[in-house]
């Protein structure tokens, strides 16, 4: 089994070997549906067929004349009804299995994938857009069910319902069997051609709507550029250019969808194959009920012959969905709860030793169709990286975005793994630690602060759920400087953040998570502050909830501010994943070029400016 | 085919275009298209004709076998129908390659229509549509309002089909006729019933989807935070039990659409047999012959289907109208933004001054002479009342003040992306008003506060405002903000920026955006200063590009960094659209005013010194 920081207990096993068997593994979970589904089907094609042969009877009872051929006649017409109104039922039947296996199937995918999305590691989830994991566990999920039903579905009772009542043609006269099989065989090749020339355009069409609406979208997001330059005569040009492909490939789709060859191949079978049951009745091989039963049969085929473009296409739209969520399921990830591992309480010495850390991008299918794959490689973002941090200091982190700051503090709580180096906490290697001990001993308060769509208290107590009660919320609110602009909302704790509930500022958010960082009490603190606040009133508050949680643990401070670098007690300085300087704010003044250039402009005039500050 | 439970999720939508006007307008972009429409409906005719005349000549023939056969007869018939189903393949191919022409053609002329409205609307009109709502009335909604179209012919055939076997079952046979008909409102009324039940529980499984995918959303976005504190277990037993209840909801949706079928084939099955049962009587009464009871028998089949997609049309109808609306309130919506005259600009010393202007975001009071200004309607405020403010050529302004005292309102003037309502704004002397739009654009330099990158190369996006630009002008313009910043992009100037610029720091962007304006080399530098923070290396390069950009030239800052306010020739404190005090950043700060205070609001932590816990 593979490594997976999530698991539930006794989750369902499925086949990943490939998308079909992955697919059928989920069918087969519940072996009785699909089961009945297809001899449901099979007793649909039966009972329709039957209708059909019935109807011949019905005319034979009237026209082959007898004394008795009204009651002849009642009878069949009375087994005609029954036959009709238990075709009615099967086909309810059927039409509820259909939809049953199409939810259960959605339903179980959907978990399957949400569960294996719990398990990965961050690694994972930070080379992943949130859009794209979206995409797949919103709109693959649902093409699964869509795939199932009506297209799978619709195939296998396409192929019943052909297969059937030519059996049922067979058995009334075997030479009638002549035009529909030619019929089938000229059906399958014209399928297979109008596909073959349908899929490309259809999939060109699909493709420049995209271009159309992204470039569209850009152009409309940057109106105060394009009028700011005067540039909307080249952006119309651009537009229409992208308008007139898409015209041009619609056009041709239609082209391809007009030219779909088996509606002509079954309007020839009606007329041939009328005529061949026509010539064996003068032959005096059929009666004209027989002729009446093999046009009624023939009435069956009609109807799979007109849904197959429109089942496949939805067929292969599923199989694209399920082999995407696949992939998603089965990228392997690196880390392991590592239940066994070491557990203490933290001091708070963090250790850095000729660390290395690169993502690993997953080899990529080719970008069109007959270029070569993109083969996986390694990103470097950190190179040979060392430093120490004593209990209780605090680490200013500076650099360019990009530079590698935050990946670096992810290698402290295990978020990723070093390719080479050791990262060690009390001396002891990270990955030797035990996942829960180490985690729960390291807070991150993030840039992007995330909150859930609960009540403030909810949030608040996130790390310590059922241990906290609102007293010690309260606390740690005030020591996070939050108590005050929490008491001003509506409800108070208890008001509910997010899409339904209020939204907070940025600053206010920060301080949530300060609070919520107070409750877990970490040992070690990795601050991402590269925000700003926009006035000196909140950014106080901000800055007097830091000083307080940092009091006492180790701090790793991710910064753009001048005034919090200059008084860390030691200063990381990185660049493109190396790191050029370290040292405090003296040392880096006198050693360091790059950093001396930071502070120029700002200590530059009048002295006397800053005594403003308070 | 239209299917019955098509076009369920249609909103309710405010109208404000009669049916009538809107349909004529739709017709009239189809005019140019008349003769192919005309192709396609006699298509459709012909296709109805073909429909209807097969199981004529199969009922002939089999009238003719029940008796004593004349061979010659009915092989010609059976050639009949083959070659009637062979052309009714060209019909239905002609029909569909000259729909998806007009239809095609539609959609560009009318696309092309609503860009190049949108384009030439000013701002205010972006403010009233957010942007993804643009881009889906453009692309997604001038699809929808073709399906009007294709529709309404769609439904014209059936009801067409429906009719013309209507009036041959009554020539045949007007008793056996009336039992077909009588199942026609049988049809259409359980079509209707089942839509209606179908909508009840259509809403309901899309609120039950919506909220399995924010519970997806939420744990993805958030699983940093959930990951950290080790509350996968918690958070999955919230998203099993939503998934739960929404496979609940969403299978009696799916049971509800899936009974539809199996209903509508019953009760044709016993319309059949009643057909049967009729015809074989009438058969033995001597009133029909076979050929017209088997006539009845594949008529019914033909008769009911098309009746089903009766139950969808207005619906979908109707939201083919609404999308059509919301096309035309693009195209239609009034510029506000008006040049009086195009003069061409010439060469601008960039000398600009605001006299007596009057403005307000409201888009109802009009442009006014004189010094007196119209009432506002209740809500709407002016911005800017009697505003006056003269800046040489050459000064770098900086203009502070509270969010809302009208700072942006200034740049946005000036840019012309808002009309003013009184007053006068000129640039060395002449009224902007008169000035050809897009000459006096680009004597501007414009950089917002997040820049916006168009996706491609950092050369690309530089080289915008001037496409005829030579790379050598791109390069020099790059060059002249210093190495380093052009070192730290990966691939130089050639760096894919991404989607809107996405794969480069913000700070990085603004130097793409200074690039752009160097190489424009506009006459006037405007610029919104960032309030996010970014890295200090990266702002100590951004304040050296900026002395570059700034040097020779009128520049006006919206002032966020307090290195800005420090180095500005003049600052101009702003409230409520009133300048209340200006000077220099020493001169302000030691009167110990508006600006001294504002220093203490908006620049104080960002100093050096700043040691709030020691407070």
């Amino acid at each position: 089994m593979a490594a997976s920081e999530f698991r539930v207990v006794d989750a369902h096993q499925y086949d990943y070997r490939s998308p079909g068997r992955w697919i059928v593994s989920h069918l087969v979970r519940r072996p009785l549906l699909p089961l009945v589904f297809v001899l449901s089907a099979i007793g649909m094609a039966l009972l329709q067929s039957r209708g059909a042969v019935l109807t011949g009877e019905a005319f034979d009872a009237i026209v082959g004349g007898g004394d008795d051929r009204i009651a002849a006649f009642l009878a069949v017409v009375l087994l005609i009804l029954a036959v009709r109104l238990s075709f009615g039922l099967v086909d309810l039947l059927n039409s509820f299995l259909a939809q049953w296996l199409a939810q259960l199937i959605e339903r179980d995918a959907r978990e399957e994938l949400y569960v294996s999305l719990l398990g990965k590691s961050l690694t994972f989830h930070n080379q992943q857009r949130v859009g794209d994991i979206m995409a797949r566990a919103t709109n693959d999920v649902q093409q699964l069910n869509a795939m199932l039903t009506p297209g799978a579905s619709l195939i296998i009772e396409s192929l019943i319902s052909i297969v059937v009542p030519l059996i049922i043609i067979g058995s009334l006269n075997p030479q009638l069997l002549l035009m529909p099989l030619l019929f089938l065989v000229s059906f399958v090749l014209a399928l297979r051609h109008y596909s073959a020339q349908l899929q490309p355009v259809a999939g060109a069409l699909r493709g420049q709507f995209g271009t159309m609406n992204a470039r569209l979208a850009e152009a409309i997001s940057g109106i105060e550029v394009v009028k700011g330059y005067a540039q909307e005569a080249q952006e119309q040009a651009r537009f229409e250019a992208n308008a007139q492909r898409y015209r041009d490939l619609f056009v041709r789709e239609g082209g391809v969808q007009a030219r779909y060859l088996p509606l002509l191949l079954y309007g020839v079978l009606v007329g041939l194959g009328f005529a061949h049951a026509a010539w064996l009745l003068i032959q005096g091989q059929l009666t004209v009920g027989e002729v009446i039963a093999y046009m009624g049969l023939l009435e069956i085929l009609r109807f799979p012959t007109f849904i197959s473009t429109f089942t496949f296409a939805l067929v292969a739209l599923g199989f694209a969905g399920a082999r995407r969520i696949l992939q998603t399921i089965t990228t392997e990830t690196e880390l392991d709860e590592n239940v066994g591992g070491h557990r203490a309480t933290i001091a708070g010495a963090i250790r850095f030793a000729d660390v290395d850390f690169g993502y690993e991008t997953a080899a990529q299918p080719p970008p069109w169709p007959g270029a070569p794959e993109i083969p996986a490689r390694v990103v470097p973002v950190l190179r040979g990286v060392s430093f120490a941090a004593a209990p209780g200091q605090t680490i200013a982190v500076v650099g360019q975005t990009g530079a590698g700051k935050t990946t670096l503090t992810r290698l402290i709580n295990r978020t990723y793994d070093a390719r080479a180096g050791v990262v060690s906490i009390d001396g002891i290697d990270v990955r030797t630690w035990n996942l829960d001990s180490l985690r729960s001993q390291i807070s991150t308060i993030e840039q992007d602060i995330f909150l859930f769509s609960r009540s403030i208290a909810d949030n608040i107590a996130f790390g310590v759920p059922g241990v906290a009660d609102r007293a010690a919320i309260e606390a740690a609110a005030r020591q996070a400087q939050a108590h005050e602009f929490i008491m001003a909302l509506p409800e108070g704790y208890d008001t509910v953040i997010g899409e339904r509930g209020v939204t907070l500022s940025g600053g206010q958010r920060q301080r949530i998570a300060i609070a919520r960082a107070f409750l877990s009490d970490p040992r070690i603190l990795i601050l991402d502050d590269s925000t700003s606040a926009i006035d000196s009133a909140t950014e106080d508050e901000i800055q007097q909830a830091m000083r307080q949680i940092m009091r006492g643990r180790t701090t790793v401070l991710i910064t753009h501010r001048v005034s919090q670098i200059r008084w860390a007690d030691r200063i990381l300085v990185l660049k493109n994943g190396e790191l050029i300087a370290q040292g405090t704010h003296d040392e880096l003044i006198s050693q360091s070029a790059a950093y001396r250039r930071i502070f120029v402009r700002l200590e530059e005039p009048e002295q006397g400016a800053t005594t403003w500050a308070l | 085919m239209g299917f019955v439970m098509d076009g369920l999720d249609a909103e309710a939508y405010d109208r404000s275009y009669g049916d009538r006007a809107l349909i004529r307008r739709i017709l009239s972009y189809f005019r140019p298209h008349l003769p192919r429409m005309l192709v396609v409906s006699s298509m459709v005719v012909a296709t109805s004709v073909a429909a209807t005349v097969v199981p004529l000549a199969i009922s002939r023939a089999v009238d003719e076998l029940s008796g004593r056969p004349d061979l010659q007869l009915v092989l010609s018939l059976a050639a009949l129908v083959t070659v009637l189903g062979a052309l009714g393949w060209v019909f239905n191919f002609v029909r569909q390659t000259f729909s998806a022409r007009a239809v095609g053609d539609v959609v560009l002329a009318l696309r092309r229509d609503a860009f190049r409205a949108v384009t030439q609307r000013d701002l205010s009109f972006y403010d009233q549509f957010p942007s993804g709502k643009i881009v889906s009335r453009v692309t997604s909604d001038t699809q929808d309002f073709a399906t009007v179209v294709t529709l309404t012919i769609d439904l014209l055939s059936q009801i067409l089909l429906v009719l013309v076997i209507t009036v041959v079952m009554f020539v045949v046979d007007a008793r056996m006729a009336t039992v077909v008909l009588a199942v026609a409102p049988v049809v259409i009324l359980t079509a209707l019933v089942f839509r209606s039940a179908a909508r009840r529980t259509t809403q309901r499984a899309q609120r039950a989807l919506a909220s399995v995918n924010a519970s997806i959303q939420e744990t993805i976005s958030g699983i940093a935070v959930a990951k950290s504190f080790r509350r996968e277990a918690a958070i999955y037993a919230d998203f099993h039990a939503t998934n739960q209840l929404a496979f609940q909801v969403r299978l009696r949706q799916a049971l509800v659409f899936g009974s539809l079928f199996p209903f509508l084939n019953t009760v044709s099955g016993l319309a059949a047999a009643l057909v049967i049962y009729v015809g074989g009587l009438s058969v033995i009464d001597g009133s029909v012959n076979v050929g017209d009871w088997y006539l009845f028998v594949q008529s019914l089949a033909i008769f009911l289907f098309p009746l089903t997609s009766v139950a969808s049309f207005w619906s979908q109808f109707q939201q083919g109208l609404s999308a059509s609306e919301r096309v035309f309130a693009l195209i239609d919506a009034e510029p506000r933004v008006v040049q009086t005259a195009a003069e061409p600009v010439g060469v601008v010393h960039g000398e600009l001054a605001f006299e007596r202007v009057w403005f307000t975001y409201d888009r109802t009071t009009p442009r006014f002479d004189g010094a007196t200004p119209p009432a506002l309607p209740t809500g709407a405020t002016w911005v800017l009342q009697d505003f006056n403010l003269h800046i040489p050529a050459g000064q770098t302004l900086a203009i502070v003040g509270h969010t809302g005292a009208g700072k942006s309102s200034l740049m946005r003037l000036l840019t012309r992306f808002y009309e003013f309502q009184g007053g006068r704004i000129a640039i060395d002397g002449r009224d902007v008003r008169q000035l050809e739009l897009g000459a006096y654009r680009r004597t501007l330099g414009l950089v917002p506060q997040v820049p916006f990158l168009f996706s491609g190369s950092v050369a690309e996006n530089i080289r915008y405002g001037r496409p005829d630009a030579s790379d050598d002008d791109v390069a020099a313009a790059a060059h002249s903000l210093g190495e380093e910043w052009l070192a730290d992009l990966p691939e130089g100037l050639a760096t894919d920026v991404g989607e809107r610029g996405a794969r480069l720091s913000l700070g990085q962007r603004q130097l793409v955006a200074l690039a752009r304006v160097l190489l424009q080399d506009p006459a006037i530098f405007l610029l919104d200063e960032a309030t996010a923070s970014i890295d200090p290396f990266t702002e100590a390069q951004i304040q050296e590009g900026l002395d570059v950009v700034m040097r020779q030239r009128t520049s006006i800052i919206i002032a966020h960094r307090l290195s800005t306010v420090r180095h500005a020739d003049r600052i101009i404190v702003l409230r409520h659209g009133e300048v209340i005090e200006e000077g220099n950043h020493a001169s302000l700060l030691r009167q110990g005013g508006h600006y001294a205070e504002l220093y203490n609001t908006y620049f104080r932590h960002q100093s050096l010194d700043y040691k709030p816990w020691e407070g």
